[in-house]
């Protein structure tokens, strides 16, 4: 496969001068990551620029600040320890609010798939419970939990709960009939069955419930410091657009948003790395 | 008699009259071959044999008890890839012994020797995704062997391999249950196949199925291969079933349309 950049380049110099034609060259994919970082920078870099230029020129600075503001805003924020306690507090909340919902919703899901009848029985009731708007848990919550820590880690736990537990459900039913049986000949008990077929099988699934699930923690911890807090990212965020200071808010997304690039960097090696075998066999590009 | 199907009824939902009293036994050491056209129940039998199946009538029994559940006394070789995706071959292969609580020892050295035996030394620590369609069942055909089963089910075992690998293997197979003294139903669309390896062969055909032929091909349990591919009865034999087959298959497809005009 010849590229095509390559040949509409060597095809005019290859009449002309006989020069022996190469061999078609493949960019190699480090080049061209390389080369798609360079122009994201590009592309986010002008977006700045533009942000810069047009703020107080086209709309007032009041309701979008503008990027050089929101950077001495996080510079004094970083300074004075604002960022640091306020992040602390959300990564703390979000961490254990994915990991209650999580363990809670792997554990359900795993339950009701595997064991049929606890299926048929539980799985409507929890559909129940889904289709309901989490928002209107809130005030209960509020009630329940007070304004600590305790209410927000629930409230992103209800989030999570729900996303892993239909993956993991589902991931648990799709498991190939033929595959436990192939096994359980080959003389497994069900706890081995469980282990060495279903589980792996369905990690695909839990995976991927995982991985979508982590934003919705960081999500769900953001809003409940919004509506109820006095700490955290969220309520830098929504402190920050009542007092009308749009830096405060912007510096305060901006702070949120290298949370969520490292968690699911994060989140992405450790999932990368279980379902390996998944990757194994596709074709080099 | 180690496995004895006996006047077993059997249907799907589309193909409801397959068995309408059929009956199959093998000896205990015996090797049995079932040769029929496709479609007309092969794997079927082999699955109620394992216990997958269970028969509408009839009884299935297994080393003189009826088969209640899996028959996990078996090796079965199915026609479907039923490797483990997320492990490798190696664990593919030794998952039977692990199952079995055979130590960590001994199941390296069986691996060892059944995995040179299928010539898949090199690819031992490659996942299933990065095999070829032959060397999947050849890791498949390895896991079936390197326990010891009383009974070997092989579905079309060597469909996918090359001729000379395909020989090996025939060897191969015939010595390891002349020495570990296993049954073995097999199933192929090889006529040439069946009549190297099989003590007696199955022709089958019909609908209902039935068996419309025995052929016990003599040349004994310590053949030598290469020596009766050069019989005179290896190719009457071979001529003889090439005319059932045909007309197995027309029968079938006869049969087949006409429960499709009903
Ligand atoms: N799971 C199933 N559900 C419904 N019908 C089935 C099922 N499995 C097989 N059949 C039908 O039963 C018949 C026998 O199928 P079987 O798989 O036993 O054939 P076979 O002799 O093994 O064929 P082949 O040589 O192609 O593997 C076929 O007509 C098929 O359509
Ligand atoms: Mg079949």
């Amino acid at each position: 496969m010849t590229d095509a950049s390559m040949s509409t380049d060597h095809a005019p110099a290859a009449r002309v001068a006989r020069v022996p034609r190469k061999a078609p060259v493949r960019i190699s994919p480090t080049r061209r990551r390389l080369e798609n970082l360079v122009l994201q920078v590009v592309l986010i870099g002008a977006f700045l620029l533009l942000w810069e230029y047009a703020s107080d020129r086209w709309v007032p600075k009041l309701m979008v600040s503008k990027p050089s503001d929101i950077w001495t805003q996080i510079v004094r924020w970083l300074g004075d320890g604002t960022f640091a306690r306020n992040l602390w507090v959300t990564i703390q909340a979000t961490a254990l609010g994915f990991l209650l919902g999580a363990s809670a919703g792997m554990l359900l899901g795993f339950v009701t798939g595997a064991w049929r009848r606890v299926g048929e029985v539980l799985q409507p009731i929890v559909t129940a419970f889904y289709t309901l708007p989490r928002l209107a848990l809130a005030p209960l919550f509020l009630m329940w939990f007070g304004l600590g820590m305790e209410f927000r880690v629930m409230f992103s736990a209800t989030i999570v709960f729900f996303l892993v537990y239909y993956n993991t459900y589902f991931g648990v039913r799709e498991v190939s009939s033929e595959l436990i049986s192939a096994v359980r000949i080959m003389g497994a008990n069900q706890l081995q069955v469980a282990l060495r077929v279903i589980i792996p099988s369905a990690l695909v699934w839990v995976a991927a419930g995982l991985k979508i699930s982590v934003p919705y923690a960081l999500v769900g911890v953001v809003v409940a410091e919004m509506l109820a807090s006095d700490e955290g990212m969220g309520y830098l965020l929504a402190r920050g657009a009542s007092q009308f200071s749009a830096a405060q808010s912007f510096a305060a997304i901006a702070g949120l948003l290298v949370v969520a690039l490292i968690v699911d960097w994060l989140i992405t090696r450790v999932t990368d790395r279980a379902l390996r075998w998944k990757t194994a066999g596709v074709p080099q590009n | 008699m180690l496995l004895d199907i006996h006047d077993v009824h059997f249907g799907y939902q589309n193909e409801v009259e397959l068995l309408q009293g059929f009956d199959l036994q093998v000896e205990r050491g015996e090797f049995v071959a079932l040769l029929g056209p496709s479609g007309c129940g092969k794997s079927t039998l082999m699955n109620l044999a394992a216990g997958l199946l269970h028969p509408l009538r009839g009884d299935v029994d297994f080393d003189g008890a009826p088969l209640r559940g899996l028959n996990r006394e078996v090796g079965y070789m199915t026609q479907g890839d039923t490797l483990l995706p997320w492990a490798s071959v190696a664990k593919n292969i030794t998952l039977p012994l692990e199952l079995r609580k055979v130590s960590r020892a001994e199941r390296e050295e069986r691996l060892d020797r059944v995995i040179r035996l299928v010539n898949l030394a090199d690819a031992k620590e490659k996942f299933p995704s990065e095999l070829s369609g032959g060397m999947k069942r050849r890791a498949l055909l390895a896991r079936s062997i390197v326990y010891d089963p009383q009974m070997l089910l092989m579905d079309e075992p060597f469909g996918a391999l090359d001729a000379q690998l395909r020989e090996v293997m025939h060897q191969e197979l015939l010595s390891t249950v002349a020495r570990t003294g296993q049954s073995v139903l097999f199933i192929t669309h090889d006529i040439s196949e069946s009549i190297l390896l099989a003590d007696r062969i199955l022709v089958l055909g019909g609908l209902p199925l039935r068996v419309m032929e025995e052929i016990r091909p003599p040349y004994g349990k310590n053949r030598v291969l290469a020596q009766v591919r050069n019989e005179e009865s290896y190719f009457e034999l071979e001529r003889h079933l090439r005319e059932l087959m045909r007309e197995a298959d027309a029968e079938t497809k006869a049969a087949k349309a006409r429960t499709l005009a009903h």
